[in-house]
């Protein structure tokens, strides 16, 4: 079934878009990520220019994230303060990154930064998720306990905030520099940052695991909803309906991977998604080195 | 379709000793709709003189490009060189009862701009102009956008012409002028002007104009859209 998808001014098969969000939703289902990192890379595999890519991407993050959030607000698992700061420095972090992925469109070398990022955020990622879901099988056999949480130096910076419901009282630095680092990620990669979110604020600001996912889901849902409309604005390249065939299967895939993922145990699950991760690092850093197929490529002028 | 056309190829030949050429499109008007998977037109007429052969020309409208060169930088490849060619046809395409070359000299071709071979792109950076404008039509033609073909006009019972001119799904919308040209003796003996156009139309064409239009809009309907599907799909499956 063909359809014509109207900002990306070209046809696809409809089933396969929808294939796509469904085996994307299960995947994000399953590991509780919003799995725009790999809904990206997949969109641009089967030709879809860079921009759409990642602008719909984000647009299709925040929908598929939103119940998410919902789900977790009625329970009182989001820290609205922490969320609150996240997301102030993440749109901030987003204007920037929209606007340095419009400058690199006009130098012409999105394709190139795009995979870039992602073989370097992911790849660095990859590799940490899957060295510390080892260690924790090996800690777990050992029985060696761990602390609550550890304090750093970057804890004790100057703008000291208390954050209630994490139970935390550190300085507003971090979690600002991280919000905008996200912000700038999902500009950049169409993702919505929860698989380097939901690490930072476990190792990095030491947040008890129970508000960890309800609080970066907030944060997601703000940040792809203002790059969503920062992309709509100066680049034109989000696309609806490529968005609306994504979601379609993401929710229903993220259902059945919810319903799986309960029989993982959370070390395993966070050991296949570090190698689930390291694999798009790999597959993108093969298409920055293979030799093209063609010496040129082609470019419309607007 | 066929008896259509000959029916009216029969018409048209009963009125034809007014003119040495005439020359009509099955269809004036391309939708480009949200199904679009390409479409076909047919360019039928008739011919006065015996023995003449036809040329059909279709240029789309201009569509600037940019070709860059892929460049290899410690082991990346990346994008090099570019050039613009702003007179760049969005499509064209030339069929012709025998290769062009047999039909008319390469001035006369020059000047009436036939064959892809001497399509007028004006490169951005003249000195790198031939090896960039030679990957601008391969990759045209790779697209389908960019066709010659030199048996592509058919003569049936030597007065009756008829050629088809495909057009692929990502064809550019505007107007579209059609050369038809009958040559005799290295000469252009007789020739007619038609056109078509190309419109985006239904809800496709309502979603391009509006994010070009009212992109804050846009972006804000693209967000309300998602949260809606986003919530409304997680009801229905909790249920299910």
């Amino acid at each position: 079934m063909q359809v014509y998808l109207p900002i990306a001014e070209m046809s696809v098969d409809g089933l396969l878009i929808v294939g796509i969000g469904l085996a994307v939703g299960l995947l994000s289902g399953l590991f509780g990520v919003g799995g725009g990192f790999l809904m990206t890379p997949l969109l641009i595999f089967i030709g879809l220019p860079s921009a759409v890519a990642v602008a719909t991407s984000a647009n299709q993050t925040m929908g598929a994230s939103i119940s998410g959030l919902m789900a977790h607000w009625r329970r009182g698992n989001v820290d609205g303060k922490m969320g609150m700061v996240l997301t102030l420095a993440g749109l901030a972090g987003s204007g920037f990154g929209v606007q340095v992925f419009a400058l690199v469109r006009r130098v012409g070398q999105l394709d190139l930064v795009v995979s870039v990022f992602y073989v370097v955020v992911l790849g660095i990622l990859g590799a940490l998720m899957a060295a510390e879901s080892a260690r924790a099988w090996l800690r777990r056999r050992r029985k060696i306990p761990r602390r609550l949480h550890e304090h750093f130096w970057m804890h004790g910076l100057p703008m000291k905030m208390r954050f209630r419901k994490s139970r935390l009282y550190i300085s507003v630095v971090p979690p600002v520099a991280i919000g905008f680092g996200i912000g700038f990620l999902s500009a950049i990669m169409g993702v919505g940052g929860g698989f380097i979110l939901v690490p930072a604020m476990i190792y990095l600001l030491g947040m008890p695991t129970s508000v960890v996912i309800g609080t970066s889901l907030f944060q997601v849902v703000f940040v792809t909803a203002a790059v969503t409309v920062l992309q709509s604005v100066s680049t034109q390249s989000v696309d609806v309906i490529l968005s609306l065939l994504l979601m379609v299967g993401a929710v229903a895939g993220a259902q059945f991977g919810a319903s799986m993922g309960s029989r993982l145990r959370g070390e395993e699950t966070r050991g296949l998604l570090g190698l689930l991760v390291l694999a798009v690092a790999i597959g993108l850093g093969y298409t920055l080195v293979r030799t093209p197929e063609a010496m040129f490529v082609l470019e419309p002028i607007r | 379709m066929t008896r259509v056309v000959l029916a009216l190829l029969g018409l048209l030949l009963g009125a034809l000793p007014a003119r040495a050429l005439v020359a009509e499109l099955s269809q004036r008007e391309i939708a480009v709709s949200t199904g679009f998977t390409g479409a076909e037109l047919i360019v039928y007429g008739a011919k006065d003189t015996i023995p003449a052969d036809i040329v059909v020309a279709v240029r789309g409208p201009q569509a600037p490009v940019v070709v860059r060169q892929r460049r290899r930088v410690a082991g990346i490849w990346l994008n090099g060189t570019s050039v613009r060619f702003d007179t760049a046809p969005g499509y064209y395409a030339v069929a012709s009862t025998r290769p062009l070359a047999e039909l008319l000299s390469e001035a006369e071709r020059r000047r009436l701009r036939l064959g892809l071979d001497l399509l007028p792109l004006r490169a951005s950076e003249p000195d790198l102009g031939d090896g960039f404008r030679h990957a601008l039509i391969e990759l045209k033609r790779d697209r389908g956008l960019y066709r010659q073909a030199e048996s592509g006009v058919s003569v049936t019972g030597e007065r009756l012409f008829a050629t088809r001119i495909l057009l692929p799904p990502t064809v550019p919308p505007g107007l579209y002028l059609v050369d038809v040209l009958g040559v005799q003796g290295g000469r252009v003996v007789a020739s007619r002007d038609l056109a078509f156009n190309v419109r985006r139309v239904g809800t496709s064409a309502e979603i391009w104009r509006f994010a070009h239009a009212y992109p804050w809009l846009y972006g804000f309907a693209a967000v309300v859209a998602a949260a809606v599907v986003g919530w409304a799909g997680s009801v229905v499956f909790r249920r299910g």
